[in-house]
């Protein structure tokens, strides 16, 4: 089912929650929502799902005009983040609740609700648990009969909130994959969720950045990464050292070193402000060109080695990431004097 | 798990220091004389308050055998008070069933403007006295009253009538089953509902599987509450009722006009019969907890 979003807002009392949002998400495509919270991203959810109503603009599935529509018309999936399991019910009556309701008409059989509530508890990897309740389940497995529940009405729409905020990290990276695979099988048209961009870069086919009630930009995650369109983008897609700088005709000039920002050939000495992840910072000796820092502290544990060090200049705080086993380890000691070459930065003028 | 706390924490100390003068005990615990004075009082405090009055009620009606006691509660009037007082719970309990269920279905799940003012008004009988409630009343629908010559001439009585003590009893005991529901119901939040409602079901089946179910165990406990304060209210149905006897005298006003009367075994008989009505509450409301309580546990936990 293709999803189209068209102009919609949404206030609650004074608050403006979503100002004129676009979005169009073709069949089978999965696509998250990024954003801090306050940005909007699950009201934008709610609206999806009937469980809130738009101020303005319109809502589209395969072109048809939903906003008139209730939830439990929109035969749309919605994976709540805290699950909102029935916990009353065991697992199996929990899976077996979107069939129980349905109207006499289209209800199925009892054997065959209960031929199909077994198929989605084996899908989910739950067989042997329908006689469970809710609290005897640990967090991933709630997470999987909450979807289980979803699915079980066969919807061409799986909407989930946060599906992995609650989980620890492990659990999350392995449901990822399998929520991944899930809806590649099922062909579902899949939107979610979540502030965490590991999360949405790994998963989506593309990502909407929201800010404070818009869409900051769209892409694919590769676009997202390599080509953010705004400093919030380049920001809340990863680290970042931030270097005041000015931006004058294609060069980003960071505390005398001239750096290369093509994207401004036409700005002349405009105010702007340079990011650098830390892996693009190339730590030298002190006798090298570069932005002059002091090493503060060391971290050796993790992935990489984190440097933080201290601009001789204005004394800001940067961090580099250096790979174990490099031949900088004479470099890298608490209260060396060093030299920094960014390998890639990337500017953004100040707003007017 | 608070045991195990405790075992745990007062192990540690013996484990490092094993000498005989090691403090064995926790941080909020007091020193013994402090802690057998307290609990000395508190204990005190409730033999005297709460059971030497209970003991004494069926202590004084037992006082003349048991055959007085059983000629006090089969007398006709004292029978008529007892069949009067259960009818009235029978139609004031589910009457607050339903409204109380509304009411706090309503102020739990949804957002609207004067919901504060309508949480006062729930509250509101429990802050009026009883007797002024029942002035109220015949007030609004007594023979002098504001409706009293529209109820007169369409032949209604209600003021020295079944139909007054109900109402009565009503307000009286209103806030018990909706006070019961409605932090429950605000704690449980809106997400089940919304989650029934996004798998298609209309809003019927969905109170009816999901927000009922949910409650039932805070819904019992407030019509327990709420029917013993009905069967024993006083205050209110004073005013009301005109102590017709045989006709609107329930049980607490019966054992008053038994007792004025210098009649106290037939008083303490009847008191003793509302003892055991308030008893019996208790046990029943115990005897579920315990029965049940693994899964009231399990539904609050999650």
């Amino acid at each position: 089912m293709t999803i189209t979003v068209d102009g919609i807002s949404k206030s609650f009392n004074d608050f403006q929650a979503l100002k004129g949002v676009e979005l169009a998400a073709a069949r089978g495509e999965f696509i998250a929502l990024l954003g801090p919270s306050g940005s909007g991203k699950t009201t934008l959810l709610r609206i999806l799902a009937g469980l809130e109503f738009a101020d303005s603009g319109r809502l589209l599935f395969d072109g048809r005009d939903v906003a008139a529509q209730g939830a439990g018309e929109r035969n749309v999936g919605f994976v709540f983040q805290h699950y909102a399991l029935f916990k009353h019910m065991t697992v199996a009556e929990n899976v077996s609740f979107g069939l129980r309701v349905k109207p006499r008409a289209q209800r199925p059989a009892k054997a065959e609700i209960d031929r199909q509530v077994n198929e989605l508890l084996r899908l989910v990897q739950l067989d042997r648990l329908g006689g469970r309740y809710p609290s005897q389940l640990s967090g991933g497995q709630r997470q999987r009969v909450a979807l289980a529940r979803a699915l079980a009405i066969q919807p061409a729409v799986l909407l989930l909130d946060e599906p992995f905020g609650a989980l620890d990290a492990k659990v999350r990276k392995e449901l990822r994959r399998w929520l991944r695979r899930l809806h590649d099988d099922m062909q579902l048209t899949s939107i979610f969720v979540t502030h965490d961009q590991e999360e949405a870069l790994e998963l989506a086919d593309r990502i909407a950045v929201m800010r404070e009630g818009r869409i900051e930009q769209i892409g694919t995650p590769a676009e997202i990464y390599h080509r953010p369109a705004t400093a919030f983008v380049y920001e809340f897609l990863g680290n970042a050292n931030r270097l005041r700088c000015r931006i004058d005709r294609g060069r980003a000039v960071v505390a005398g070193l001239e750096l290369p920002a093509p994207e401004y050939p036409d700005l002349h000495d405009a105010a702007g402000t340079a990011f650098v992840r830390p892996h693009d910072l190339v730590i030298a000796d002190a006798r090298q060109s570069g932005l002059e820092a002091r090493v503060r502290q060391v971290f050796l544990a993790g992935p990489a080695i984190r440097v933080e060090l201290a601009l001789l200049t204005t004394g800001d705080m940067l961090e580099a990431e250096v790979p174990h086993g490099s031949d900088l380890g004479s470099l890298i000691v608490p209260d060396k004097l060093v030299t920094l070459q960014p390998t890639k930065i990337r500017a953004f003028p100040d707003a007017a | 798990m608070v045991a195990q706390t405790r075992r745990e924490l007062s192990a540690l100390p013996a484990a490092a220091a094993p000498s005989a003068a090691a403090r064995v005990r926790l941080a909020t615990t007091e020193s013994a004389p402090v802690r057998w004075v307290l609990i000395a009082l508190g204990l005190g405090f409730i033999l005297l308050v709460i059971v030497l009055p209970l003991v004494s009620v069926f202590l004084e009606a037992l006082r003349g055998g048991i055959g007085a006691f059983l000629r006090a509660v089969t007398e006709d009037d004292t029978l008529s008070a007892i069949r009067l007082t259960l009818l009235v719970a029978a139609i004031a309990v589910p009457l607050n069933l339903v409204f109380g269920l509304a009411a706090a279905w309503a102020i739990a799940k949804f957002d609207f403007r004067g919901k504060s003012l309508l949480i006062t008004l729930i509250d509101l009988p429990f802050s009026v006295s009883p007797v002024i409630s029942g002035l109220i009343y015949v007030l609004l629908y007594g023979a002098n009253g504001w409706f009293g010559p529209f109820l007169k001439e369409w032949d209604i009585k209600i003021i020295f009538n079944v139909t007054g003590l109900v109402l009565a009893t009503v307000f009286v005991t209103f806030p018990f089953i909706a006070r019961e529901l409605i932090p429950l119901m605000q704690e449980q939040g809106r997400d089940e509902e919304e989650a029934a409602i996004s798998l298609g079901a209309n809003g019927w089946r969905t109170f009816l599987y999901v927000t009922l179910p949910n409650v039932a165990w805070g819904l019992l406990y407030g019509v327990l509450l709420c029917n013993a304060r009905a069967m024993g209210e006083f205050g209110a149905v004073s005013v009301v009722s005109g102590h017709i006897r045989g006709l609107t005298n329930t049980m607490p006003l019966h054992v008053e006009i038994l007792y004025n009367e210098y009649d106290f075994v037939g008083a303490f008989a009847v008191a003793s019969l509302l003892a055991l009505l308030a008893i019996v509450t208790l046990v029943a409301k115990s005897l579920l907890e315990w029965r049940y309580g693994d899964r009231l546990a399990a539904g609050r936990r999650h």
